[in-house]
């Protein structure tokens, strides 16, 4: 009042101010300040000056809360506006660029951000399966404490796990292999629905996880957590520590943590899989027990136009297999699973993961110039009973495959903003990777990859509302692999009769390049609460080593692998859309896709035998796949919110020798639906939040040999949260109650590893899980 | 409004002129089977085989559209590993390590993909070989590559 009244209408007053993020206090960049006659944009320390003869004015960013806000006589100037993340996990899909580039927000890919918030109420046994909530991004699962994410149906090296900026480089190749990441102490995820090579080079063709460093301290401050949690199904008890702390410039962190499980219990009783029957114990999966230590640091440095982070972390974990049915092989064991449910016995497997980045950041007028360093070393043991097989006598011990990896990555980046109408990015990706190989089992030879990309990308404002996005990439590639011959010796047959025995060679020394162009172009256009993406494109993926030279006994599959040298680099194009609309009470979002592989890579079942095991053969063939996300969000009452959701894709091979069938893994139809009461005090409660969500499957019909159709399934799951001052009032402790698989229902997950074994997915369970901040 | 349904309307465009090309392409989706349960099926569960002496062994394997190959695997269970689905459960000797066990690993292609196949493997049991409980395993797969497998215990005595 006091403003508007001492200025004419001619010159109109003006309100200035900060906008910043209520939870980081970090300063927001393109937020929109809108009042009745003017508009304005805040900067990249997030202040603005509206002009507007009006006291009140609505401030709007995405991934936030619109905030209105009046000023009052007694209002001081500048205004301080904080404004609040919109959770994911009451509309499901709500897009969130929630960085501080508008760059990100106005993209025309179609991406997903989750917060902590997020990842704190649906924290699963698996950083991926704490994601599967989200429309189109699925899990592979492998037992109880290991999953690896799928996005529209595609996963293994189809989708790239980037944390901090570099490419998580495990074993992510193999069906029985897990992600090596721990989920606690991480901020933020990122995914990208749909091909996005152009950043993120080859792997990211189906997509990509994007894990976002952690976001900094605050100056002068120390803090810290502690979660501890429980569940029933594995027994499961887990802990988790962080502290974090900061000067004025330089900061650190630090985590620790350890959880421990036991097998996991299915609502079966017996396990019937090609005409055995194995009986369980106490309903419990024998075997699948697993333990996991996990620690992390970090140290950094912040300016004004420089930052610098160094993070250093371990990933230990060591996991058991499901003992009588080992991937496809029927075997009775001496060892005793039963007397103890959290032992781990043969077969089992050890993974360590060792990570060390760096991200710098120099700011230099209008270029931003960043560069990721990472070094990562994964060492990796398969271990299981020594059996005979074929001519193979009984090995010496159990280590059956052993895998190192090391990998060095570099990054280098710079943006570039022009006349603040183009956003200029040139980068460049380098890797090289090393991989050995152990143990008496073989099945991919030891090779080196060294791959480097470049691309150049451009963000558009058009107008205000209109953004356009292109980009072109090159990427090189060159695997060497090396020479392998068996420790024993196969009969052979030789042209005049006679048998003699020799040591068979499995692989020779061969080097391999690739290269690939890629290109995409995109818009983005916002109109008042809706938001419309549109994307055409091209994305690759370089073969593997394991794709062009297996040859080799899958014991845990039970059958031959045989690579293909003269595979082609894989190859899609894709277009895709999204159209979100949000507004009060309201929120919708549909995002449709279509994709034609010219060569997808897949392991073809072949009608042939190698010493009396079916042979496997790595083939291409062109695949054509269609489908998308559609959800739906509405704010019944004040407190009381439904959302539903639905996910489907269709595949199917227009060529080879699988012509007319769809692709390995392909999930179902699945619908959600959920069910949300807040309640902002109760008693000495507060922040209490009451989720029932509702996953319904169809059944899954579409298959190629050598999967079953699965039947659809309905499952219960509920959450339970609030807060509490136990400890303190300022920091209340939070709790956290989960209740999966309601009604113990018996079901089969189209995409789960144990699904080939017929083992149905994990029964009820109750998960208590409680952290304090200090 | 009218924007979404333009581009949902050139989605659905693109999936039906790109699933009408190919709706003629039938898949089989069927397995093919195998069993030892007729008069001739050989071995049966449980049989006594002596060494010295020439058996013919087989099964009849069968597919809705076309058959492509089996295998026999005779291998020794002197650790007990049994693969056995037979239903009968063998009476086994005790645990024990292999000197010179038997070992059979062939494989046969089926020519000309027939619907129905009874295929005979004629095995002389060699005289110097470990007496004790065995394993043969019977697979076979059909054209799409699809495959059943089998097993049957036996033992093979002085």
């Amino acid at each position: 009042m006091a403003i508007t009244s001492i200025l004419s209408a001619q010159n109109k007053p003006s309100i200035q101010g900060t906008v910043i993020d209520a939870h980081t206090l970090e300063p927001l960049f393109g937020v929109n300040l809108i009042a009745k006659d003017g508009f304005a944009t805040t900067d990249q320390n997030g202040t603005f000056l509206l002009k507007t003869k009006y006291d009140s004015f609505v401030a709007s960013h995405i991934g936030y809360a619109d905030k209105e806000y009046t000023i009052t006589s007694d209002t001081k100037t500048p205004i301080i506006l904080k404004l609040k993340p919109i959770s994911t996990e009451l509309d499901g899909v709500t897009l969130k660029g929630k960085s501080q580039q508008r760059l990100a927000q106005e993209s025309a890919t179609v991406s997903i951000a989750v917060d902590e918030e997020y990842l704190h109420a649906n924290r699963e046994n698996s950083l991926m399966q704490t994601l599967k909530k989200i429309p189109g991004v699925s899990t592979m699962t492998i037992g109880s404490g290991q999953s690896k994410p799928t996005i529209r149906g595609l996963g293994f090296n189809r989708v790239s796990v980037v944390q901090n900026g570099i490419k998580h480089e495990a074993q992510q190749w193999g069906s029985d292999h897990g992600l090596e990441i721990d989920q606690y102490g991480i901020d933020e995820i990122r995914i990208i629905k749909g091909p996005a090579s152009l950043l993120f080079g080859s792997d990211a063709i189906a997509g990509v996880v994007d894990i976002q460093p952690p976001k900094l301290p605050m100056p002068n401050s120390f803090s810290g957590e502690v979660t501890i949690l429980g569940e029933t199904n594995n027994d499961l008890l887990a802990f988790s520590t962080g502290i974090q702390g900061r000067k004025d410039q330089w900061y650190y962190r630090g985590r620790i943590t350890y959880r421990d499980y036991a097998d996991f219990k299915v609502p079966t009783e017996q396990i019937n899989y090609e005409n055995y029957i194995f009986e369980l114990q106490d309903n419990n999966l024998r075997n699948t027990a697993g333990e996991e230590a996990n620690s992390s640091f970090s140290f950094g440095y912040v300016g004004e136009t420089f930052r610098t982070e160094t993070f250093v972390s371990n990933v230990n974990a060591k996991n058991g297999f499901f003992a009588n049915a080992h991937g496809l092989e029927v075997r009775n064991s001496s060892i005793d699973y039963d007397t103890s449910n959290r032992d781990v016995d043969l077969p089992f497997h050890k993974v360590n993961h060792i990570k060390i980045t760096n991200n710098t950041t120099l700011q230099l007028d209008n270029h931003t110039l960043k560069i990721d360093f990472g070094y990562q070393n994964n060492q990796r043991e398969e271990q299981s009973e020594p059996v005979p097989h074929g001519f193979m006598p009984t090995p010496p011990d159990s280590k059956e495959r052993i895998f190192t990896k090391n990998t060095y990555t570099l990054n280098a980046k710079d943006v570039i903003v022009i006349n603040n109408k183009h956003t200029f990015s040139a980068g460049l990706n380098t890797e090289l990777q090393n991989n050995n190989i152990g143990g008496w089992g073989f099945l991919i030879p030891a090779y080196d990859r060294y791959s480097i990309g470049g691309y150049l990308f451009d963000h558009f404002e058009a107008t205000p509302n209109l953004h356009l996005q292109a980009g072109i990439r090159y990427d090189y590639g060159l695997i060497t692999t090396k020479t392998h011959t068996d420790w024993f010796q196969t009969p052979r047959q030789n042209a005049d009769g006679s048998t003699s025995t020799i040591f068979l060679q499995r692989a020779t020394n061969s080097r391999l390049n690739f290269s690939s162009f890629s290109g995409g172009i995109g818009a983005s256009y916002l109109k008042e609460h809706t938001t419309y993406k549109l994307n055409i494109g091209n994305s690759f993926r370089m073969p593997l080593a394991h794709e062009l030279s297996s040859d080799g006994v899958n014991y845990h599959m039970y059958r031959y692998e045989r690579g293909n040298l003269s595979l082609d680099p894989e190859s899609s194009y894709q277009i895709d859309a999204e159209v979100s609309y949000a507004k009060q009470k309201f929120s919708f979002g549909l995002s449709p896709f279509a994709n034609y592989f010219d060569n997808y890579i897949y392991l073809n079942p072949t009608p042939n035998y190698y010493e009396t095991l079916q042979i496997y053969e790595y083939t291409q063939a062109e695949v054509f796949r269609i489908g998308g996300e559609a959800s739906i969000g509405y704010q019944w009452f004040k407190n009381f919110n439904v959302s539903a959701s639905a996910e489907y894709v269709y595949a199917e091979q227009t060529s080879g020798p699988k012509e007319g069938f769809t692709i390995p893994f392909s999930p179902p139809l699945i619908g959600m639906f959920s069910f949300t009461y807040g309640k902002e005090q109760l008693g000495i409660f507060t922040d209490i939040n009451f989720t029932t969500d509702v996953r319904i499957a169809a059944a899954q019909k579409e298959i190629v040999p050598p999967e079953e159709i699965t039947d659809g399934y309905q499952v219960i799951h509920m959450s339970l949260m609030g807060k509490a001052p136990l400890f303190s009032k300022s920091k209340p402790i939070q709790i956290r109650l989960k209740l999966n698989n309601l009604f113990n229902t018996e079901y089969y997950d189209h995409t789960s590893f144990y699904r080939l074994i017929d083992v149905p997915e994990a029964g009820r369970n109750i998960a208590v899980s409680l952290t304090q901040q200090f | 409004m009218k924007r979404i349904l333009s581009i949902l309307g050139t989605l659905a465009l693109l999936a039906t002129t790109a699933c009408s090309s190919d709706d003629s392409t039938t898949i089989d989706e069927e397995k093919p089977t195998i069993s030892v349960n007729f008069t001739g099926g050989f071995p049966q569960a449980c049989e006594s085989l002596k060494r010295g002496e020439t058996y013919t062994f087989s099964a009849k394997v069968t597919d809705n559209d076309a058959l492509a190959a089996y295998s026999i695997n005779l291998h020794h269970n002197f650790d007990h590993h049994t693969h056995d689905d037979q239903g009968a459960t063998c009476d086994l000797s005790p645990i024990k390590s292999p000197v010179n066990p038997m070992l059979i690993v062939e494989n046969y292609t089926i020519e000309e993909g027939p619907k129905e196949h009874t295929f005979s493997i004629e095995v002389t049991i060699p005289e110097d070989i470990d007496v004790g409980d065995y394993h043969c395993g019977y697979s076979v797969t059909d054209q799409t590559g699809w495959q059943s497998r089998t097993s049957i215990d036996l033992k093979i005595i002085e």
